[in-house]
Parts: structure tokens; C-alpha cells; sequence
């Protein structure tokens, strides 16, 4: 018990140090409230919808996974010591329970825990018309009111989208175009 | 040893404190968290029974990894929230606790009123787990000092891998089950739902924004 | 090698702990708690400087002599700075979680040997006012397993900072951050694991002494990094920079989509116990790797003191580490979330698992004369048995990930 006595005193000093330091902050600091400050931050906007109160179950399956890795790990270390002792006996041991909890691994992958990417969505080909292009898709922002001259766009063929009035087309693709 | 004794105490408050506070706390995050004081105070008193292996072992799986599921199952399922713990979910579960808490009680006290030698079985100088480095030895030519030192880490390997192997081996069966378990009950409805907050709501606005456009 | 590993633990604890071993103790505890911090605000100078360099800036240049001060002017202006208490905020957890993110940081280095006598055959020990030890704070006998207790504490920082919060962007930093924890915990643990399969031991103290001395053809030292064949060290820092939620693996504080992920919502002082831990944390981490890996503070003393050269060993092989940090940091672009739960999952894990396993193979049939050849085909079957059944239940779930999506 003694080898812990240094882990012991750090964790004093380490506790005291950032009591320490807070106490003095909290003294030297001005203290100024008001109902914007101690809003939640967005970044100036003010907080429209909750914070997400249900997340994705895959942060539970990876958490899951995580548990029975951890498992097998901590099984490991005493082999790990003394394997040399075991031979191929505790080679053997210990394949069979490696394979064990791999085949528990690959069967949570094969049923999509581990699936993050982005997915393909099918509904959007069916929204999307067929003659929207680059250049018909690029959503203007303060278009309105501008003389079309002035727009590079303007002179990019403006066939695939008939009805727009100079508020398609930014001036990269017109270009491109 | 005076020193035994003061750890022992302190410990066993931490753990008891947090107790307590798994129960009584109306924040399941709250109660959470005096799960991990009472973990952590169950590790010291390990490591005062020379028990080293399994404390880390208590802070590695039990606080590092068990807790953290049952933190992320709470955000998951956004029950993160106050408990009005005077209701009873459900029917006949206080009781049922009551009885079996007390039995588990008087089952602690029975074995600490039987022992002759009560100081040294709660203070740890007689250690509960020193029979298990007695016998461990492989090699009878090595004498128990030798193999029960202080690496009761590789006394534990030993053990682990010749006398209790099919337990060892069962617990990779039963870590698949709990894998399996996890699958079923996180998978998805037949019946889909669209998911809020996806960009393709943002893709729809646009769509329509472009179409009024069109209109006029 | 063997008598370095019987002594288990710091001998300077093994007649009982007396006032002159606790003196000691505080004596070395108080030089490493100074160090630690003065090592973190000269890392956060060093990162600043040759972030600024390799992207051709001056950087930092004010404070001090090529702004060396920086760090301390930062430090002292947030002494200064307003304590926000975010009104959705729960505030016990909100206080409590700076401490659980710091203090683990702290703890994390009493397992790193700092120094110590290691040239010639010497066992790593030193004379400290008549007292023999190791110059490191402590050698728990559960040594390396420390590390991974400590590391999985760290984790409660993180993610109760981000929930107490009451913010969004705090709350989704966070969740994400502690998976990619945990993720990467695994991959961590099975590459250390790497490293006692070949030392033998779980001490850090051991570890380091069975490094010591000479490796292959008394060209190579005996350092794990060539002993475990690479693979396990290559895991262990991409492991260890995403534990530390370095760039490339920031995606905790990736500031276009999470502003400054779980500490968001954290101002003053107790933001600054968040980004000390964060340094802290880099600087024990590549001790760590050293310890690990690269055979610690060992090396040839030439000429004066061996504990002096055990330390300039220390800070040279430390430092390359630090450097890469940064260098990583200037370099690569920041991983997607995806990206880094396959790499962690569907790569690290497997391959140091089957390592490890490929590793105490190696060594058992060098050890029980086993067919050479055998063994290598075992391994290689291993190999490819475990690489088909991951390719096709990755494919498999690919699969039905789409096709869900066609159905929605």
C-alpha cells in the first residue's frame, strides 16, 4: 500500500492547487452578471431549440463493445505475465477465448454497429429533376434588385431553368459554364 | 496498524456516502456519480488487501467502462432528468428491497459477529484474498514467497489459466451473449421513421423556396 | 534483466514508510508537480512557436525572449477573467468536472520514470539522501494499468463538463469525445499489452530496466519499439494522440461545427484547468510512449553522474515526441467521425489483437523450438481468417445501411 504514499500526496497537491487557483480567480475576478452572458453560447444567436436530450444508440453499442473490450484486456495482462510459464497451453487458452470475443465483434459489425458514414439518400433522386444542373442548383443570396449585367452567370446559357430571373448560377460555375 | 484503521474508515465512508447517495439522489447523472465514489472507495480497500490487480480492475471496467454505458444509455434515452423518487414505479419493489437488504445485512453482520478475529478481518491485516496465493504456486520447488510476492499479478494469471480456465472461458460465452443482448434491443423498428433535424428538411425548403421563385 | 524485475517496488518504501522516506516522497512530489507545470506552459510556447513557424508566422514574441512567457501572461490574464455560471448549467457537476479532467492528468505521471541510473548495467535506482529509489514518483504494482485507470477517469471530465453545461454544442463535444475515448482505449490497452508480453513485466520501472540494455546484434537497443516489431508502437501513438483528442483526431473541439466543444460554456480559471490538463496530458502521454516504447530515460552515461544523463536521455526522446505532436497538428487535416470510429474499430483493434497474439506465438516457439515454419502459417491463417470475416460482416452491414435507406 505504501508504493501508492506519492500518488496520495499528488492528488493533495493537485486538489489544492486548483481549489487554490480558483478561490484566488474568483476573488480578483469582476463579477458583472446579465441574462446574455450566462445564456447557452451560440455563437451570438439566441438559443432557439433544446439541446438533444436522445442521441444515436450507437454511442450505446459502441459503448457496449468498449465494455467487452475491456473485459478481454483486462483477462490479457495476466496471461501477458506470465505466458512464458503457460507455453502453448495458455496460447491455446487464451486463442480460443480471443476468438470468442472477436466472432462477438464481427457480429456486431455485421449488424451495423459500427456504421457512422454518411448515408446514401435514395429520396433524393427522386426529388431532383432531371434538368437541375451545377449551375441551376446555386442558391443566390442578395440577387435581387441587381442589374443582370453585372452577374458573370448572366451570360452562362440559362436553358435549364427557364423561370429564373438572374437568381441562378453563381459566378464560379457561370464561369465554369 | 493505526494507519489500517484510518483508511479503512475513510473508505468505507466514501463508499457508504455514496451509497446513499446512488439511492437517495433525485439526478440519475447524481446518482451516477456516487456509484463511482463508492467504485472508488471498494479500489482502496482492495489495494489494502494487497489486491492490486483487481482495484485496477474496479477503476478500469467498473468506473471506466460500466459506468460510462449507464451515463451514455441516460443521454441516450434522455432520462437524464429530475425523479420524483416518492412515486413507486413499481408495485411491491420498496418492499421487495427492504427484505432483501436486510437479509444481506444480517448476513454481513453474522459473519463479522462469528469470526474470532474481528480487528483483522475488517482492517485487512488478515487478507481475504491471501488463501488464493497460497495454493497458487505451479512449481512446487518455488517456495510461497516466491510466487505470492508482491507481482500477485502473475499468482492470478496462473490460477486463472489452469484451475479456473472453464470459468474463464465461460466468460467469453457470456460476454457474447451480452453482445447479442445489446444488438437485439438497439435494433431498429421495422417501421421507419423519418429522423428530425437531417438535412434533408433544409434540402425540402429549398426545393420549395426555388419553386415560388419559379411561380412568379 | 532478473534481478532488475524482483525488485518490484520502490525500494525506498521497503522497510515501512518513515518520517525520513515521507519526507522524501513530498520532496520528490513537489520538484515533479513543478516540473509538470512549468513542462506544460513551455509545451503550449513550443506548440504556439512552431505551429507559427511551420506556417511561416512569428508567432507569440511579446512576453519574455522569443515570447517564451507567453503561456504565463495567458495564465495570469485568466486568473483575472469572469467566472460564467451559464444559467442552464447544473452547477455540482459543472464545478466538479474541471477537477476530474486535471487531477487524472497529474496522477497519469507519478508512473513515469523520469531518470535514474541506468548506464552500465546499473538498475535504475539512485542515492537521495541516504535512501536508495527510483526517480520516478511511484511504481504501483499494478504499474502500466495505472495509466489506463487514470485515462479512463479522464473520461468522466469530458463528458460531465459537456452534459452539466446545458448547452448543445458542449453536450454533442462531449458524447463524441468520450467515445472516441473509449474507442481508442481498447486499441491503447492492446498495444501495451504488446509491450508486457515482451518485458515480462507491468512496471513501468521493470519495463524500462528490462530496455536497458543491448538489443539485436548489440547494434539496436533493446527498446520495445524493435522488440514488438513496430506494429504495436505505430497503434499506441495513433491510440494515444486520439485519447488526447489531438489534431488529427480534434473532433471534440472541431470549431466549424461544436465552437469549442465540451468547454464551451467554461470561462476564467476553470477553463484554464481544462487546457492545462489538455497540455499536461500531451507531455505525460509522450513520456509515456518513451517509457513504453523507446526504453525510458536508459542510455549511455559517458562521462559525469549517469542520473543526469538518465534525464537528458528522458527530455531528448520526450521531446522528439512533443515535436510530432505539433508537426502532426501543422500537417494533417481533422478526421471524420466516421473515419475515426473505422480506423479505431475496423483497424487498430483487430491488427494489435492479432499481433499480440502473432507476438507470444514468436516468442513461445523461439522459447519451446516449435517448427518455424508451422507457426508461421498458423499466424498467417489467423491473419486472414480474421481479415475475410471482418471484410465480409463489414460489407454485410454496408449493405444493409444503404439499403434501409432505399426503403425509407
Amino acid at each position: 500500500m505504501s508504493s501508492y504514499l506519492p500518488v496520495l500526496v499528488l492528488f493533495v497537491l493537485a486538489v489544492a492547487f486548483g481549489l487554490l487557483s480558483l478561490l484566488v480567480s474568483i476573488t480578483l475576478s469582476p463579477k458583472a452578471r446579465s441574462q446574455a452572458k450566462e445564456a447557452p453560447y451560440e455563437c451570438g444567436i439566441v438559443p432557439g431549440r433544446e439541446a438533444p436530450e436522445r442521441f444515436p444508440v450507437k454511442f450505446f453499442l459502441v459503448a457496449m463493445i468498449f465494455i467487452v473490450f475491456d473485459i478481454e484486456i483486462i483477462f490479457f495482462f495476466p496471461w501477458a505475465v506470465v505466458f512464458r510459464e503457460l507455453g502453448g497451453y495458455g496460447l491455446a487458452v487464451i486463442g480460443i477465448f480471443a476468438a470468442l470475443v472477436f466472432e462477438s465483434f464481427v457480429y456486431l459489425i455485421g449488424n451495423g454497429a459500427l456504421e457512422w458514414g454518411p448515408r446514401q439518400r435514395q429520396r433524393r433522386a427522386e426529388i431532383v429533376s432531371p434538368d437541375r444542373t451545377l449551375t441551376s442548383t446555386i442558391r443566390r443570396v442578395g440577387a435581387e434588385g441587381r442589374p443582370a449585367a453585372l452577374e458573370p452567370a448572366a451570360l452562362a446559357p440559362a436553358a435549364h431553368h427557364a423561370p429564373g430571373h438572374g437568381d441562378h448560377g453563381h459566378g464560379d460555375h457561370g464561369a465554369a459554364a | 496498524m493505526a494507519v489500517n484503521y484510518v483508511v479503512f474508515f475513510i473508505c468505507a465512508l466514501i463508499c457508504l456516502l455514496g451509497a446513499t447517495g446512488v439511492v437517495f439522489s433525485r439526478n440519475p447523472v447524481h446518482a451516477a456519480l456516487s456509484l463511482v465514489a463508492t467504485l472508488f472507495g471498494i479500489a482502496v480497500l482492495f489495494v489494502q488487501q494487497s489486491a492490486h490487480f483487481l482495484a485496477a480492475v474496479q477503476v478500469i471496467v467498473y468506473t471506466g467502462a460500466i459506468v460510462v454505458l449507464i451515463l451514455f444509455v441516460m443521454m441516450l434515452l434522455g432520462v437524464d432528468q429530475e425523479e420524483d423518487i416518492d412515486e413507486e414505479p413499481l408495485l411491491g419493489v420498496r418492499a421487495a428491497g427492504t427484505i432483501v437488504a436486510t437479509i444481506l445485512l444480517l448476513g454481513l453482520l453474522a459473519v463479522f459477529f462469528l469470526q474470532s478475529n474481528r480487528s483483522t478481518l475488517v482492517t485487512g491485516e488478515r487478507s481475504v484474498t491471501a488463501p488464493l496465493s497460497v495454493d497458487a504456486s505451479l512449481d512446487s520447488t518455488k517456495g510461497v514467497a516466491e510466487t505470492a510476492g508482491p507481482d500477485n499479478m502473475a499468482t492470478l494469471g496462473r490460477l486463472l489459466f489452469t484451475r479456473y480456465v472453464f470459468a474463464f472461458e465461460v466468460t467469453a460465452a457470456l460476454l457474447t451473449i451480452a453482445v447479442v443482448g445489446a444488438v437485439v434491443l438497439a435494433r431498429r423498428p421495422d417501421r421507419l421513421q423519418p429522423v428530425p433535424d437531417e438535412p434533408e428538411s433544409m434540402d425540402d425548403d429549398f426545393m420549395a423556396a426555388l419553386e415560388s421563385e419559379a411561380g412568379h | 534483466m532478473t534481478s532488475a524485475l524482483l525488485l518490484a517496488a520502490d525500494p525506498l518504501y521497503a522497510q515501512g514508510v518513515d518520517l525520513t522516506a515521507l519526507l522524501i516522497t513530498i520532496l520528490k512530489v513537489v520538484v515533479a508537480f513543478a516540473f509538470l507545470l512549468v513542462a506544460t506552459m513551455l509545451m503550449v510556447w513550443f506548440e504556439r512557436k512552431l505551429v507559427s513557424d511551420m506556417q511561416n508566422r512569428i508567432g507569440p514574441n511579446r512576453a519574455g525572449p522569443w515570447g517564451i512567457l507567453q503561456t504565463l501572461a495567458d495564465g495570469t490574464k485568466l486568473f483575472f477573467k469572469e467566472h460564467i455560471n451559464p444559467i442552464r448549467a447544473e452547477r455540482r457537476v459543472y464545478v466538479l468536472a474541471p477537477f476530474l479532467s486535471f487531477v487524472p492528468a497529474f496522477l497519469l505521471f507519478c508512473i513515469v520514470p523520469v531518470s535514474g541510473n541506468w548506464a552500465n548495467g546499473g538498475d535504475g535506482t539512485v542515492e537521495l539522501f541516504g535512501r536508495t529509489t527510483y526517480l520516478q514518483l511511484a511504481d504501483p504494482p499494478v504499474g502500466i494499468l495505472f495509466a489506463l485507470a487514470m485515462s479512463s477517469i479522464a473520461v468522466y471530465g469530458v463528458m460531465l463538463a459537456g452534459w452539466s453545461s446545458g448547452s448543445k454544442y458542449p453536450l454533442l463535444g462531449s458524447v463524441r469525445a468520450s467515445a472516441q475515448m473509449v474507442s481508442y482505449e481498447a486499441a491503447m490497452g492492446l498495444s501495451v499489452m504488446a509491450v508486457v508480453l515482451v518485458t515480462g513485466t507491468v512496471s513501468t520501472h521493470g519495463m524500462v530496466a528490462s530496455q536497458a540494455g543491448d538489443g539485436l546484434f548489440h547494434v539496436l537497443p533493446n527498446w520495445a519499439v524493435f522488440t514488438t516489431l513496430l506494429v504495436p508502437f505505430v497503434i499506441f501513438v495513433i491510440a494515444g494522440t486520439a485519447e488526447l483528442n489531438r489534431p488529427p483526431f480534434d473532433l471534440v473541439e472541431a470549431e466549424q461545427e461544436l465552437v469549442a466543444g465540451f468547454n464551451t460554456e467554461y470561462s476564467s480559471i476553470r477553463f484554464a484547468l481544462f487546457f492545462l490538463a489538455e497540455f499536461m496530458n500531451t507531455v505525460t502521454m509522450s513520456g509515456i510512449f518513451v517509457t513504453l516504447f523507446l526504453g525510458g530515460p536508459s542510455g549511455p552515461a559517458p562521462i559525469g553522474p549517469a542520473w543526469l544523463w538518465g534525464c537528458i536521455w528522458f527530455f531528448l526522446k520526450t521531446s522528439a515526441f512533443l515535436f510530432m505532436f505539433v508537426w502532426f497538428r501543422a500537417t494533417l487535416p481533422r478526421f471524420r467521425y466516421d473515419q475515426l470510429m473505422d480506423l479505431g474499430w475496423k483497424l487498430l483493434i483487430p491488427l494489435s489483437l492479432g499481433w499480440l497474439l502473432m507476438l507470444a506465438a514468436v516468442q513461445l516457439s523461439g522459447q519451446q523450438n516449435w517448427n518455424p515454419v508451422a507457426v508461421g502459417a498458423g499466424v498467417i491463417l489467423m491473419f486472414l481468417i480474421g481479415w475475410s470475416l471482418l471484410r465480409s460482416a463489414n460489407a454485410k452491414a454496408r449493405a444493409v445501411h444503404l439499403g434501409e435507406e432505399v426503403n425509407a
